[in-house]
């Protein structure tokens, strides 16, 4: 049966909303499928502008394609005034390539690139006119499929999802669709798919897996293990509309295992897989040509730790000098080395210079396993008024695990510290330009990291801790900003929460709550509203501190870091002992390599840069 | 002043189908990067940012299109106009189409100026009986309102035909009125408590 292509019923309402090229689709690099046979379409949770960039929905739509037997579109959350013409209009969601609505597809995938996208889940899902709970689908329906970095707690999202893909997607997505595909050409009803779906390594089937039984089934963590010898060139759209991460993205190495304590990225996406030195110049050469782009970004969780960095930064200036093209890389690791790369690709603009010492004192930063010290960042910011910087911006965490008010009186002391350097190294005529600004963020404690069992500070706490760092600083030009962030015990909540939280999500959604992430639609009534009527406590979720023996919501996720690991990781931060980098120097015994299986990538041996 | 060492191509190029939908920034976007992609010998500006140098007819608004659309690049060496236009070509979508390239002379207007006529054409789900022009039109600009006499504007007399409406404005001292500002009014004063007109189709179909 040949699917619908609805064009003529969007045109109208384009007229009357704001940014309408974002809904016309026929951009440069998009294909547009022939309209019959088995079909796939990848959703962004959120609009065209936040999730155009996005690398899952890149990368996964291609890998589809590149299936034969199936395609792959794309769609977004549409912005609020299209939604809700769409909705007066009787306009259901539509993929962007053949604006087919997303209920004629096989099967939906929804990415969740943050916490704060679970009620946009339902609302596409209703746009769509597709049941938001996956026990209301009837065997029409398409399979609605999940995935992404939320997905390492996958509880919250159950209700809304009949299979979720833990871990890397580019092998699992063509398998999970081959399997429906088999199991649709063969009359199987939703059931017997799914059935066969759970057997499938790395995905979780929710509606078969009870969470109250012991013991818990082990999903493992899909990695793709060919990351490293895949062709970096990953071809893509480019949008017409301007949308965020708007230039040319080259992933250059995928995983982190610096260890920092807090953060799930560097947990969930080991092991570190470096690319080629030469392959990643020649994918930037071809994306250059091919998408017309001037700014290249060189994309991963630490570009600078790449093996080959220098080498590659050196061979891209050589290669783009005097046409325009600059190259960029998304964050500077915080040593001279650092600002010597960012140096490398700074050309004429001197911007500001960001760093994330994390912590304010030595002890707190040994506690995360932020492994660097005050000299570290003096000598940042030396090289970086060396290289003609004026602007630094610093972040750092308040409610880290054993935090005490003197490490955040610290916070103060140090940029008022780093920003006297800045002075004393600058003429005095012009030490009226510098600026630091400090960005100072609630910890919000994740799953599969050490710190999953400390719970998150009361936004009252935080408000005090935030007063003792602008009490302590001293100079005027040291900015501190902190955004009373009300979202970030809803993150909490959803990083750490369990299948009551997946409920509470529904009961948001009723109440009106989307667009969560951003502040003028958040609504904070709605989930607390939600909460009460479920007699569900959100700050129990967000706040309490967990014994390691109690058992995790989480416990059946399998992300190949060991429990003994974390659990290890976790005594020594509070014996304030450091783990070192295994690219760098030992094996920590994470637990993710494996002799057949994912293994660490390197080009050339990690050394310590001059 | 004009490089003598360098080319000025004039291409002219159609804004068509669902790309009538992107802004003026969203479409000197989309031209900049079919010039990259096209391999083209372009110039770049001098100074502490170098940038494409390009230079674009009259801004059209959202939603309408154009069919004698156009934009100067210059090149630093010389390629053959209709080699130049093929290499566009096949760097461009469908909907945003080089239609035509010549060079133009050094000292000539450059497209930014050069054309300060526009002729439009807007099709409707229904014919009209009646086309009242109005005498004013009220528009905001950055938050303030500022009333503009058509009078200033208008070339000659809008017509129409069927379901289809034709007419000519011209930019100059005043400023610009806006088409579909313009537009809008009129089938306000047109539709007279009937129904309000549904735009099916606004296009420019020519500059001078």
């Amino acid at each position: 049966m040949t699917r619908s292509d609805i064009w003529a019923d969007v045109a109208p309402l384009l007229r009357g909303v704001e940014r309408p090229g974002r809904y016309a689709g026929s951009e440069w690099g998009a294909h547009r499928p022939p309209r019959d046979g088995f079909a796939f379409c990848m959703v962004y949770p959120d609009t065209y502008e936040l999730g155009q960039a996005n690398q899952a929905v890149r990368i996964l739509v291609n890998r589809v394609n590149a299936t034969p037997g199936m395609v792959a579109e794309r769609a977004y959350l549409p912005a609020a005034d299209m939604a809700d013409a769409m909705r007066d209009a009787n306009v259901p969601l539509f993929s962007l390539e053949n604006t087919t609505p997303l209920r004629e597809f096989d099967c939906i995938g929804i990415t969740l690139p943050h916490e704060l996208c679970a009620t946009n889940v339902l609302e596409v899902l209703s746009l769509a006119g597709v049941a938001v709970a996956s026990e209301d689908r009837t065997e029409d329906d398409p399979i609605i499929i999940g995935g992404g970095p939320c997905a390492s707690n996958p509880e919250p999202y159950v209700r809304a999802f009949d299979a979720i893909l833990i871990g890397e997607g580019e092998e699992s997505v063509p398998e999970v669709l081959a399997a429906i595909k088999e199991g649709r050409a063969q009359g199987q009803e939703r059931a017997q798919i799914l059935k066969a779906l759970a057997q499938i390594e790395g995905t979780y089937v929710p509606a078969l897996h009870d969470p109250n039984a012991e013991p818990a089934p082990h999903v493992r963590k899909r990695v793709f293990e060919g990351f490293a010898i895949a062709d970096p060139w990953e071809p893509m759209v480019v949008p017409f509309v301007e949308c965020v991460h708007d230039r040319l993205n080259i992933e250059v190495l995928r995983g982190c295992s610096r260890g920092c304590r807090f953060c799930q990225a560097g947990m969930i996406y080991r092991p570190v897989r470096e690319r080629p030195a030469d392959a990643i110049i020649s994918a930037v050469e071809r994306g250059v040509a091919e998408t017309g782009y001037e700014e290249v970004s060189l994309t991963s969780l630490s570009t600078t730790d790449h093996s080959q960095i220098a080498d590659i930064l050196k061979r891209l200036n050589a290669r783009f000098a005097g046409t325009g093209v600059r190259v960029s890389i998304p964050s500077q690791r915080l040593d001279a080395f650092g600002v010597s790369m960012a140096d490398a690709v700074a050309g004429q603009k001197r911007g500001g210079l960001t760093f994330a010492p994390e912590a304010g004192t030595q002890r707190l930063r040994d506690v995360i396993n932020k492994n660097v010290t005050e000299e570290d960042l003096m000598e940042a910011v030396k090289a970086a008024m060396g290289a003609g910087w004026q602007r630094m911006k610093l972040y750092f965490m308040i409610g880290l695990p054993t935090e005490t008010d003197e490490d955040v009186a610290q916070i103060g002391h140090l940029a008022d510290k780093a920003f006297e350097l800045m002075r004393t190294l600058t003429p005095p005529e012009a030490r009226g330009r510098l600026k630091m600004t400090v960005a100072v963020n609630v910890f919000v404690p994740k799953a599969h990291t050490p710190f999953q069992w400390d719970g998150q500070i009361t936004p009252e706490e935080a408000r005090r801790r935030v007063g003792l760092i602008r009490h302590a600083v001293r100079a005027k030009a040291v900015r501190v900003d902190y955004h009373e962030p009300k979202t970030s015990l809803l993150e909490a909540v959803m990083s750490r929460g369990g299948r009551e939280v997946a409920l509470l999500v529904e009961e948001a959604w009723k109440r009106g709550a989307r667009f969560d992430a951003w502040t003028e639609h958040f609504s904070e009534d709605a989930w607390h509203e939600a909460a009460r009527a479920l007699g569900l406590d959100m700050e129990a979720v967000a706040h309490r501190r967990l014994d390691v023996a109690d058992p995790l919501p989480w416990d059946h996720i399998d992300s190949g870091v060991t429990k003994s690991f974390l659990v290890r990781e976790r005594s020594r931060a509070l014996a304030g002992q450091t783990t070192e980098d295994c690219t760098f120097s030992a094996c920590s015994a994470c637990g993710i390599c494996a002799p057949e299986g994912p293994r660490i990538v390197l080009q050339e041996e990690r050394g310590i840069h001059g | 002043m004009a490089d003598p060492r360098t080319f000025r191509l004039r291409v002219r190029y159609a804004k068509t189908g669902r790309l009538a939908m992107l802004s003026h920034l969203e479409v000197t976007h989309a031209l900049e990067r079919i010039v990259r992609r096209s391999g083209l010998p372009f110039a770049l500006s001098q100074g502490f940012s170098p940038h494409m140098k390009l230079a674009f007819g009259p801004a059209l608004p959202v939603g309408v299109g154009g069919s004698e659309e156009v934009f100067d690049v210059t090149l630093v060496s010389y390629v053959a106009a209709e080699k130049a236009l093929v290499s566009l070509q096949e760097a461009a979508p469908p909907d945003l189409w080089p239609e035509h390239a010549a060079y133009v002379e050094p000292a000539s207007a450059a497209a930014s100026v050069a054309f300060t006529v526009s002729t439009y054409e807007v099709e409707l789900d229904r014919a009209l009986r009646q086309l009242i022009a109005p005498d004013q039109v009220t528009v905001v600009r950055k938050g303030k309102k500022k009333v503009l006499q058509v009078a200033d504007f208008l070339v000659g007399e809008p017509v129409w035909d069927g379901r289809c409406v034709r007419f000519t404005l011209r930019s100059g001292e005043a400023g610009s009125l806006r088409a579909d500002a313009f537009a809008r009014e009129c089938l306000k004063l047109s539709a007279q408590g009937c129904e309000p007109f549904q735009i099916r189709r606004f296009m420019r179909t020519a500059l001078a």
